[in-house]
């Protein structure tokens, strides 16, 4: 084992170029912004976001000009250079000096960044097939029929000709406010135009976002009707006649209606690009193709590498208004992160240059992308969130924590196993300094009843409780030994706590060949606002223990 | 250049974000939280975890009010409230503060006057180990306890003479993140929540299960076994007035009837609703567990009475057989949800920003909600609306980044 050096401060120069992929209205809000605080923009239009994609937008029509007025603002600024549309091939580096690769129809580029904001936008899925319904004139998408009312001569066709809208929502897709506002925006000019009538055939009716709630009421009380239903209704499509028929459980009856239009739900489905984004950038993807996972600390914008920031349509279905939110907080964190350009920062992590074989094990394994190598591994410390997953997962033992050095923790270890409290078992509870350990506190303050012979051995991450850990804290003394993680989806390492449980299974095994119980080591998982749940966790092994002890 | 101040107004989650993130952008902050602890509501949520975290966010609170307390630049003031504002260069505030009757820089968090006092409800602690002191006076019980406080404290951290007071301070900007209040509960009377005392609601649920652990009957302690959420208790209620949807219940009904249903799979859980709204981008695989795991009725009680041993009927329709129903449950939630703060019509007299229709602080600008009427004031969090902690969260760096953009200093 090896004590890690003292606070290394290292100075860094950070690039002051900001790389902006995605060119549509988020895309150009996120240029305009970063350039607006003093950093250069390099914006990397993608295969589908060039021009106005008002049919997916939210906003009122009296704020489309200003939208608009974004591209000529943009396209005008002298700090922000727009790329050919082109996709990324290649990233390399650290936050602060990223090298990113475009590839455009006749070149490639390469580009130094300081930091990456990935703003792609959704695109619009039809859903008619999973009714049975065939594309028709009389069987429109909703974006199809909201072109049909923004023009006023297919609005005028559609007075005269479609009487009779019928809207089918919610029945192949949950579905979205931001969707449910698009739908209710149509029903409500429907219901305003003479003669026209709207009947929209709907699940649940998303109205999670300011003003639906009202907007449903509003177009509710000027003649919509709604049939809220559990399933879609039978649909048939026969010539140009149309069938909408179900059974209505509050009047018990059956009911039939050939409306002259069917206007049918879409989805808003991930960008395709973000799938390749996410592999070149090294990047986790979350649920449905979206960008980031569902962690909490991520949120809003962070992805989980440092300097690469997710906004907008990328990481979810989102409105504008949200959209514009997420731009703001990236804006926060670029400034931070980049500042004037350079930074004084402190290693969490080092490498024994002597010791590593440049087997990349911590470059698979962090899940920070913290890691480059020349011949060596290299920690980035702006990268490096202190997790220590590296350090327990290297083979050579090459690296060290600054904070939690193997040395230290061994002291930490037989300190706290050499503790000794008349007829109380000794339990050492390895605490994740993000949940356990802040639980534990919390019970102490708290006055919860805690066994008397235990000790807290604080850890920056479940992920570093190495196994030689668990085995010296047995062979020092204690009784039983608590691994304490963050829950599934909730570390902050995203992985520390599933290092930690495979670490434990190893460890049973061991045990179990030299004859040692089972139940002398448990795994379980917390969050910091959990006491009484840590205290019982507690009590429970300490009976358990005791019972054996007897 | 002297730093630029920032006065915000109200310490829970939106609060206490827009001050960590201006104070770590080099600006010094004064946060003015009315209570004595801050944290507001959402330091009172539980974790709504399984054998997954289901992004509740309440750790989360948890996290950013030990930032906020580890903070030398935010200048915390408890039991305050804002006496005037008044606007020139920038705003010039004054302050009032009630008597605090606790010394922080002597006050040890030791407890023995809060369980010494727990019957006359004088000593509140707070919800979490980050709030600084642990414990405050409860000002409306102080007179009749006087005596029996006096010297209760091993450590002398308590004052009964302590006296109210007023600050001035000038801040270069405002932002106003006072929150919600949640529904009453009585003004729905039909769910007897004032009679019975197994009706509960969202919050009390909260507090029951950070207590207990498990959902305990307050009529007996016993763990309830059979339980309804009643959905959309205050929200999107015509004849309340209140046409809007809180946004939050469905997400925590839902999460709080998993983490329940993991910690026991033998409950027998049934949401009443209207319409379910999503919780997060992974809500059509969520909601499919759901499913699963809870009883689903799309009908809204009608109302509900007691029967033996403090258990509950309730008046619904059935839908499947298109008749009224009787059922009987041995505990009844109220998803209560997000109401204006009764105080925003005073503050925002005070502070001269419009309200809209809803009772809740007007947004000047559609595109940026954090933004108000007055060119130096900002909004952030459930003062502007009904949202989650996330989102607060999230609307917070917005009026933060509103800030520094206002004060020039982003530049």
């Amino acid at each position: 084992m090896n004590t890690a050096q003292q606070n290394v401060i290292e100075k860094i120069d950070m690039a002051t170029d900001i790389v902006v992929i995605g060119s549509g209205y988020i895309g150009l809000k996120a240029a305009s912004q970063i350039s607006e605080i003093g950093y250069n923009v390099i914006l990397a239009p993608q295969h589908n976001d060039m021009g106005i994609n008002c049919s997916i937008m939210d906003v009122l029509s009296t704020e489309i000009d200003r939208l608009k007025a974004l591209e000529t603002e943009v396209a005008n600024n002298t700090n922000v250079e727009i790329l050919p549309i082109s996709t990324l091939v290649e990233a390399t580096g650290t936050p602060g000096d990223f090298t990113l690769k475009f590839k455009s129809a006749d070149s490639v580029v390469e580009k130094k960044a300081g930091a990456v904001i990935i703003a792609t936008e959704t695109a619009v899925n039809p859903l008619n097939r999973i009714y049975g319904l065939n594309p028709a004139a009389n069987v429109v998408s909703l974006s199809e029929f909201e072109n049909l009312l923004a023009a006023e001569e297919t609005k005028k066709e559609l007075q005269t000709n479609g009487k009779t809208v019928a809207f089918l929502v919610g029945f192949a897709h949950e579905g979205s406010p931001l969707l449910m506002k698009r739908v209710l925006n149509s029903v409500s000019e429907v219901v305003s135009m003479d003669g026209c009538s709207a009947y929209v055939y709907v699940n649940n009716i998303k109205v999670a976002e300011d003003g639906l709630e009202r907007l449903y009421m509003q177009c509710r009380d000027t003649g919509a009707i709604y049939f809220k239903l559990e399933k879609a209704p039978t649909v048939t499509q026969e010539n140009d006649s149309l069938t909408i028929s179900f059974h209505d459980p509050v009047i018990r009856n059956d009911i039939e209606l050939n409306p002259d239009i069917i206007v049918v739900e879409e989805s808003l489905v991930a960008d395709e690009a973000n799938h390749s984004l996410a592999e070149i950038l090294r990047i986790d993807e979350g649920p449905m193709g979206f960008l980031q996972k569902e962690n909490v600390h991520r949120l809003p914008v962070n992805s989980n590498r440092e300097g690469i920031f997710v906004v907008g349509s990328s990481r979810d279905v989102q409105n504008y208004s949200k959209s514009c939110t997420d731009i703001d907080n990236m804006v926060l964190r670029v400034k931070q992160l980049i500042g004037d350009g350079t930074k004084s920062i402190a290693a969490k992590a080092i490498v024994d240059r002597e010791k590593c074989t440049i087997c990349l094990t911590c470059y698979r394994c962090c899940p920070h992308g913290a890691i480059t190598w020349d011949d060596k591994a290299i920690i980035s410390s702006i990268a490096c969130q202190g997790c220590g997953i590296c350090a327990s997962e290297c083979p050579m033992e090459a690296i060290q924590l600054v904070d939690f050095t193997d040395a230290e923790m061994a002291d930490r270890i037989k300190e706290a196993a050499a503790v000794e409290v008349a007829d109380a078992p000794k339990i050492l509870a390895f605490c994740c300094q993000n949940s356990a350990y802040e639980a534990g506190m919390a019970a102490k303050a708290f006055n919860y009843e805690l066994p008397a012979g235990l000790q807290l051995i604080k850890v920056p991450c479940a992920g570093k409780i190495d196994i030689q850990y668990i085995l010296n804290a047995l062979v020092e003394g204690a009784d039983g030994v608590l691994i304490l993680a963050c829950h599934h989806g909730n570390c902050k390492s995203e992985s520390g706590n599933t290092y930690a449980k495979w670490r434990i299974n190893d460890a049973y095994q061991k045990l179990a060949q030299v004859g040692i119980k089972k139940d002398r080591l448990e795994f379980a998982t917390l969050a910091s606002n959990m006491a009484s749940d840590f205290a019982r966790i507690i009590i429970d092994m300490e009976k358990r223990i005791s019972q054996k002890k007897d | 250049m002297e730093p630029k101040n920032v006065m915000i107004i109200g310490g829970g989650i939106a609060g206490m974000t827009a001050a960590q993130e201006l104070a770590e952008a080099g600006l010094s902050v004064d946060l003015v939280e009315k209570s004595g602890f801050l944290g507001g509501h959402a330091i009172q949520y539980t974790c709504k975890a399984t054998s997954e975290c289901l992004q509740c966010g309440a750790c989360s609170v948890e996290k950013m009010l030990k930032d906020v307390v580890e903070n030398d630049k935010i200048n915390v003031h408890l039991s305050t409230e804002i006496a005037s504002i008044e606007k020139n260069n920038g705003y010039s505030i004054k302050l009032n503060k009630s008597a605090a009757f606790i010394d922080a820089a002597k006050c040890t968090n030791c407890g023995i006057c809060y369980d010494k006092m727990k019957e006359n409800d004088v000593i509140m602690q707070g919800f979490s180990k980050n709030n600084v002191p642990l414990y405050a006076v409860n000002r409306e019980k102080i007179d009749e306890n006087k005596i029996a406080l006096k010297d209760i404290c091993p450590e002398g951290a308590i004052s009964v003479s302590d006296k109210a007071s007023s600050e001035d301070l000038t801040s270069d900007a405002v932002v106003v993140a006072t929150g919600f209040t949640p529904f009453d509960p009585n003004r729905k009377s039909v769910y007897g929540y004032d009679k019975f005392p197994n009706v509960i609601s969202g919050m009390d649920l909260e507090r029951i299960k950070r207590q207990n652990g498990f959902l305990a009957r307050p009529s007996d302690g016993a763990a309830a076994q059979k339980i309804a959420f009643i959905q959309c208790v205050g929200s999107r209620d015509e004849n309340l007035g209140n046409l809007w949807c809180s946004q939050v219940c469905c997400p925590y009904a839902l999460r709080t009837a998993e983490s329940l249903k993991h910690k026991n799979p033998d409950l027998d859980i049934t949401v009443f609703y209207m319409d379910i709204q999503n919780t997060g981008k992974s809500f059509p695989v969520f909601y499919e567990t759901c499913k699963n795991d809870i009883r689903f009725i799309r009908s809204i009680p009608v109302d509900i009475f007691p029967i033996e041993n403090d258990n509950l009927n309730m008046r619904l329709f059935d839908e499947a057989e298109g008749t009224p129903a009787m059922e009987a449950f041995d505990m009844v939630v109220l998803s209560i949800g997000i109401m204006p703060n009764l105080e925003n019509e005073k503050l925002a007299a005070q502070l001269n920003i419009a309200l809209d229709s809803d009772g809740f602080f007007k947004n000047s600008d559609e595109l940026n909600k954090t933004s108000t009427s007055n060119d130096g004031m900002f909004i952030a969090g459930t003062v502007q609306g009904p949202k989650n902690i996330a989102a607060s969260m999230a609307q917070a760096g917005q009026a933060a980044s509103g800030v520094l953009k206002y004060l020039g200093v982003t530049k």
